[in-house]
């Protein structure tokens, strides 16, 4: 169950990251291809209710046993064709999205794409360098306990 | 109930733990796997035989469908001993929890490397790898640094 919990705590972390690279994506998109646009209050909400339902995919990667890393990669790639569908889908349903232009649609998916990579990428940089740190603190644990004994 | 008794005894006699009982019970088991662990040695099995191994040659430990196994560098044996177990009389001996399953003995391990979702990768001498689950990462980071590692969930 504290396990459960971690997770959701890392999903809530993991939606406001997706809701502020949401809003950059929409500003960039907009700015290219509907640049004189002007949207209500209600537009407001779009990001954090995409990141939401972008979010709800990734509940694919839990498990409460220890994944190999071949079926980490599987799901994660399983979560990014999900959060494609949801992003795709949501854009279709809507009114702001001129889904009709086949160029907003490609741009939309590799958005999505460029922002679900640079989460993980952000992440393996995080760790890389976290797994650097552990590598030197290693080396020297190893360096003492070999001198003591 | 056991009763304990220490009896000093010359220098030119060998130090010995005696165990007197009247049957071989899980408490008198766990005792003398504690003696042995403290001696440097596990007892385990292999192929029905019994046999003692030095920790410093057990590279990693994991519990598997309920029983515990011993990785050396060649061979696997089976120990009685439960994971939480060992994870408490091994922890001198600079062993420490990974995840929910295995116990990895840091001496053995050659690098460390990320892997997807905040978890990492232990490349052991053996050239085995084992991962190291996220929950488990503080704890693992603290046993390095010398301080004693508990999980973090």
């Amino acid at each position: 169950m504290k396990e459960f919990k971690q997770f959701l705590v890392n999903k809530m972390i993991l939606f406001f990251m997706l809701t502020t690279g949401i809003s950059v994506a929409i500003f960039f998109i907009g700015s290219a291809f509907d640049k004189d646009a002007r949207f209500g209050y209600d537009a407001l909400l779009v990001p954090a209710k995409y990141a939401f339902l972008c979010v709800l995919p990734t509940f694919v990667t839990y498990s409460r046993r220890e994944l190999s890393i071949k079926m980490q990669i599987f799901r994660t790639l399983l979560e990014l064709l999900l959060v494609e569908a949801v992003v795709l889908g949501i854009a279709f349903d809507s009114d702001y999205m001129d889904t009709g232009n086949i160029s907003v649609t490609v741009a939309l998916a590799a958005s999505v794409l460029v922002i679900f990579a640079a989460v993980y990428l952000f992440a393996w940089f995080k760790d890389a360098a976290e797994a650097v740190e552990m590598n030197q603190t290693l080396v020297e644990l190893q360096k003492q306990e070999i001198q003591k004994n | 109930m056991l009763d304990v008794a220490i009896e000093k005894i010359g220098k030119e006699e060998t130090e010995q733990v005696l165990i007197r009982c009247h049957e071989m019970r899980e408490e008198v088991k766990e005792i003398a796997d504690f003696v042995r662990s403290r001696q440097g040695s596990l007892s385990c099995t292999l192929e029905g035989a019994q046999y003692e191994i030095a920790v410093a040659d057990v590279y990693y430990i994991e519990s598997v469908d309920g029983r515990t196994f011993l990785y050396t560098q060649e061979k696997t044996y089976e120990t009685g001993s439960r994971l939480y177990e060992l994870e408490e009389l091994l922890r001198a001996k600079r062993f420490q929890r990974i995840s929910k399953s295995t116990l990895v003995n840091l001496m053995k391990i050659q690098s460390i490397q990320p892997a997807l979702n905040g978890r990492f990768l232990l490349l052991l001498k053996s050239g085995e790898k084992v991962i190291l689950s996220r929950n488990y990462v503080k704890a693992f980071r603290d046993s390095l640094k010398g301080e004693r590692g508990h999980e973090g969930i």
